[in-house]
């Protein structure tokens, strides 16, 4: 599965597409249960934002931890947005702290369950946690 | 002369015949609705705003009120159900395909919308624009045959401030769904019978009584509850599902544009792979 990047855009495809094959033990498209998920298990990704696509049906956050991008994903933008989130939230080049249930089968993967950002500010987005909060 | 005109008129016989077959019972144009029509729907239960699925309370009501699964078909959950248990969950959206009925209403993690008008009420959710449950109440009859599809042929009337809906003409392939990784497919000749009603001013009950005689021992009456919200921040969003399925890239021109995604088995693979 070589793959040389031609140019700049190649590479950002690169990096999302490496990332996406990185959480993709299960197909990664579409509205899914999160049992690939180990709910048991809780990871700490520090590093920095390499990619974030606010797209349908979740949106995926891309994260360079030395050197290796995981792949972090989480629910719609439109329940992001009844939560407090937007599409600028944070950008490629940021520093955060982001806790994942990481996949089961070891892969660079997880499941979002809340971001701290450089300045301080926790982001949450697990609908069940915010259940009823939002009014 | 005449031959031409015997021709003419064999050429219009032929045209008619087909014609004539398309030509439908009782298909009438409606009546535009009135100013009194209008008044009419003012003086419905207000539903407007953006309701949201309390999803706790979905799992609550499969754990209390279990679907009455036929012997045969509960062996067929608890292979999915330990599937999901052993991380390898069944994706029953992942084809983009719509929830369908009763699954929207059953399972869905996204807001709907619920928009009465003359002889009309349209549920709309979030995700995708396939979302989408249009209930006649306009006091026509269920059709004898309609064509089946993800959502129904709904027909419904008001007793009060309840709206008393029953959808039939529902695809077989269409899941009864506890979760997004568990679910059956009706198997046809389901009939859902609902009543939809406020439980309080911001909380919005479906009342379902599912009878799917493939799959289920006995009808099942089941509540999925939604509470309103307001603001713009719930206002309900464009959630196409298959944008996930391609790539941002440019095409020669640069022209920003959106190419299919290499896919394995479901799993993303790197462009040009």
């Amino acid at each position: 599965m070589s793959f040389r990047p031609a140019n700049k855009e190649a590479c950002v495809r690169l990096t999302w597409s490496l990332a996406a094959l990185a959480i993709a033990a299960q197909p990664a498209a579409a509205h899914h249960s999160f049992a690939m998920f180990d709910a048991n298990k809780t990871l700490t990704l520090k590093g920095t934002v390499t990619q974030f696509s606010w797209t349908n049906p979740h949106v995926y956050l891309f994260v360079d931890v030395d050197g290796t991008t995981w792949g972090v994903e989480l629910t719609s933008p439109g329940n992001l947005t009844k939560v407090g989130w937007t599409r600028n939230v944070v950008k490629p080049g940021d520093k955060v702290e982001v806790e994942v249930n990481p996949l089961r089968d070891g892969k660079h993967g997880g499941g979002f369950r809340q971001m701290t950002l450089a300045n301080g500010q926790v982001l949450r987005a697990r609908l069940f946690d915010l259940e009823g909060k939002a009014s | 002369m005449q031959d031409s005109a015997t021709l003419a008129a064999l050429a219009l016989l032929l045209m008619a015949g087909p014609l004539a077959a398309q030509t439908r019972p009782n298909d009438a144009p409606k009546p535009a609705p009135t100013a009194k029509d209008w008044a009419a729907v003012a003086a419905l239960p207000d539903w407007s705003g953006t309701w949201v699925p309390l999803m706790s309370d979905q799992s609550a009501q499969i754990q209390t009120n279990p679907t009455p699964w036929k012997p045969e078909i509960q062996k067929q959950v608890d292979f999915w159900n330990a599937e999901e248990e052993a991380g390898r969950p069944n994706g029953l959206l992942l084809n983009c395909l719509p929830h369908g009925m009763p699954s929207f209403m059953l399972i869905t993690h996204n807001a709907i919308e619920v928009l009465p008008t003359p002889g009309r009420v349209t549920i709309l959710g979030e995700s995708d624009g396939n979302r989408i449950r249009r209930i006649w109440t306009d006091g026509r009859a269920m059709p004898d045959d309609p064509d089946p599809s993800f959502h129904g042929y709904s027909v419904g009337h008001w007793e009060g401030k309840i709206l008393v809906v029953k959808t039939k003409a529902i695809l077989p392939q269409v899941y009864i769904a506890v979760s997004e990784a568990v679910g059956i497919p009706n198997g046809g000749d389901m009939v859902i019978d609902e009543r939809i009603h406020l439980l309080d001013p911001e909380t919005l009950a479906f009342d379902l009584m599912i009878t799917a005689p493939h799959v289920l021992t006995r009808p099942w009456q089941t509540r999925r509850i939604f509470h309103r919200r307001r603001q713009r921040s719930h206002e309900i969003v464009e959630g196409v599902c298959r944008q996930g399925d391609f790539f941002e890239a440019k095409d020669k021109w640069g022209n920003p544009i959106f190419v299919p995604a290499t896919q394995e088995n479901g799993n993303v693979l790197p462009p040009g792979k």
